[in-house]
């Protein structure tokens, strides 16, 4: 399941910039209940590590100071080679559980 | 809206997770990002009735080890600290010596001051990261700091009683020598207190040496001499602990 989160945040990132908070709730919001929020910034710390995302610091309306998070072209890549694994799995699996060999 | 407070629980994970990475060596700007990220998280997500678990997660020590892991170690920080450390346990010492005239150091000394010193550093983010990570009971966080303070205590009058069996070369500093090395590190001792904006390092040195010399000034039995300059060194660094404590707050 782990590179799965991965590819879920690029994909909320590539449609347009985010802040954390944000991002766990577009997440929660597409279903995803059963993990805790603080989750995403150990894979955010990542993939900044990895340049696949770069940040800019906003000001708010309310409070401190936003991180808003952007994908870069390696970013990019990154996602479209994500959307193809996903899909080649998603058929592998649903060929096992509908007993359909190739 | 916007003084919106955390909730204690928020508030000490906040604290705890700045030492932990604190004292994991992170780089103290990715650190400053990172927590006042979460933060503002945090800030939001209890706006709308979300608990800390929600955000974090049952164990708070796994989740600052999971961000732990993916920021840098900052060698260069580290350095400076123990630099400074070892700066600081040379000046002590030599502010000590100095008013007994000309000063020397055996290599053992010197090796073992520089050993401990890097131990004690070690020793203290250990007790640093378990203290933030973990819900110790206060009993358990008092003996921790306590063999904080006494395992480089005991190591130091180890290595002195190992100098009087064994010899190592000797670095005699000569009058002239002491006085420039007393100049130097009177020169480092306000030069840190001014960079890092606190008396600690001096007034600890004067009131570890202060006492046994002033003492000496007044006709007084060995034995006295040596418990007074203790009760007034400890007293005295504890006062001004207390002292400097109630003033930040």
């Amino acid at each position: 399941m782990k590179g799965i989160l991965d590819g879920c945040l690029l994909s909320i990132i590539s449609e347009k910039e985010v802040y954390g908070y944000e991002l766990a709730e577009k997440l929660e919001g597409y279903g995803f209940h059963s993990f805790s929020e603080g989750t995403i910034y150990p894979l955010l710390l990542r993939m900044q590590k990895e340049e696949l995302v770069t940040s800019t610091l906003k000001k708010s309306t309310a409070g401190p100071k936003r991180k808003y998070y952007s994908l870069t072209p390696k970013g990019e890549n990154e996602l479209k080679q994500f959307k193809t694994k996903w899909s080649d799995l998603q058929t592998t699996v649903n060929n096992v559980f509908n007993k359909k060999t190739l | 809206m916007k003084e919106f407070e955390l909730s204690k629980r928020s508030q000490t994970f906040i604290e705890d997770l700045r030492v932990y990475l604190f004292s994991s060596g992170k780089k103290e700007e990715e650190i400053d990002e990172i927590v006042t990220e979460l933060e503002s998280h945090l800030m939001e997500a209890e706006k709308r009735g979300k608990s800390t678990e929600d955000i974090i997660g049952k164990s708070p020590k796994k989740y600052m080890e999971q961000l732990s892991n993916e920021m840098k170690i900052d060698y260069k920080t580290w350095l400076k600290y123990y630099v400074i450390i070892i700066a600081g346990v040379f000046a002590i010492t030599i502010i000590g010596d100095i008013l007994n005239g000309p000063i020397s150091y055996s290599l053992l000394e010197i090796g073992g001051s520089l050993v401990i010193s890097l131990l004690f550093i070690m020793l203290t983010f250990w007790v640093f990261r378990l203290v933030s990570s973990r819900t110790l009971t206060y009993g358990v966080q008092g003996l921790l700091f306590f063999l904080l303070a006494i395992v480089p205590l005991g190591l130091f009058f180890g290595i002195e009683f190992a100098d009087r069996s064994i010899t190592t070369p000797v670095i005699e500093f000569g009058t002239i020598g002491t006085w420039v090395a007393g100049g130097i590190t009177m020169i480092f001792l306000i030069g840190v207190s001014i960079w890092a904006k606190t008396f600690i390092l001096p007034i600890v040195a004067a009131f570890l040496t202060l006492p046994e010399y002033l003492l000496g000034f007044i006709n007084m039995e060995e034995e006295a001499m040596l418990i007074w300059s203790t009760i007034i060194t400890y007293a005295g660094i504890g006062a001004y602990l207390l002292f400097s404590l109630k003033r930040t707050k």
